[in-house]
């Protein structure tokens, strides 16, 4: 795989809704209220439900082992939760390469809200194989 | 109410470098496909590999927090980072084992935060070390 400084990687667009976050509560065992039930998360609140930071970063990382393909292994992987996001709003990552280093590259991996505004930043260190 | 934040950070500084108890879970196929739908992640690889965030969905990733909820009145994930030296395949046997790595607060633009960050490393059954992973969680 051709990688360079300042490549953009194919975004990955998600649409997260309650359901998937009663799903993913389920499937990771973390029962928060705050992300199913809604009078709960307006008492401390909260606008309303709102994604679990660990399912963004699972968004995250799909965008960078997407792009990888067999092409390459996720070896390091840091978030870092800016903001809230609710249900029923498309939840936007992408990501750009920012080094090169023989087999290794480091990329910068975002998450956006319908607004443009990073609410996940991060980066992932891949080594191409 | 909530305690004076000085007084939950003291209680909790106590931890620091404390281990809790190991966690051992295995690996299952079903976990694992659960986790995949759960995050819309329809990649044919994790088959037979867990995708990079499972290990969460494995053991606890975070330890000692009801002291902490003496102060504020909720959760939130600050961040995470994972570190990854082996694959986890489905049907290995992990050990994760946690302790909380610092303790401390940072005045918000709504009052103040309490930070507690987490370490857990991640061993499988051939006693490879295959994962790290730091997490930060906030009391607000």
């Amino acid at each position: 795989m051709n990688v360079r400084v300042g490549q953009e990687i194919p975004e990955l667009v998600k649409h997260p809704t309650t359901r998937q976050l009663v799903q993913y509560a389920g499937a990771q065992g973390d029962f928060y209220e705050i992300h199913y039930d809604q009078a709960y998360a307006k008492s401390v609140g909260l606008p309303g439900v709102i994604l679990h930071g660990l399912l963004k970063a699972a968004f995250l990382g799909q965008l960078v082992t997407d792009w990888l393909g067999d092409d390459g292994t996720l070896e390091a992987f840091e978030v870092s939760y800016r903001g809230i996001d609710q249900p029923g709003r498309p939840y936007r990552c992408r990501g750009t390469v920012t080094r090169v280093d023989g087999k290794r590259a480091e990329l910068e991996v975002w998450g956006e809200d319908e607004s443009g505004k990073r609410t996940t930043v991060g980066t992932a260190t891949v080594r191409l194989s | 109410m909530s305690i004076n934040i000085i007084d939950v950070i003291d209680r909790l500084k106590t931890r620091i470098g404390v281990e809790g108890p190991p966690q051992t879970a295995t690996v299952e196929a079903g976990h694992v496909r659960r986790f995949a739908e759960a995050i819309g992640d329809p990649n044919p690889r994790w088959k037979s590999q867990a995708p990079p965030t499972f290990l969460v969905a494995l053991a606890s990733a975070s330890m000692h927090l009801d002291d902490a909820e003496d102060f504020g009145k909720g959760w939130l994930n600050g961040g995470n980072r994972f570190e990854y030296l082996a694959p986890v395949m489905i049907g290995d046997q992990v050990t994760a084992r946690s302790h909380v790595a610092d303790v401390y607060d940072k005045a918000g633009s709504s009052g103040d935060l309490l930070f507690i960050i987490f370490e857990t490393e991640y061993v499988n059954q051939r006693g490879e070390l295959v994962a790290r992973l730091r997490g930060t969680a906030i009391r607000r």
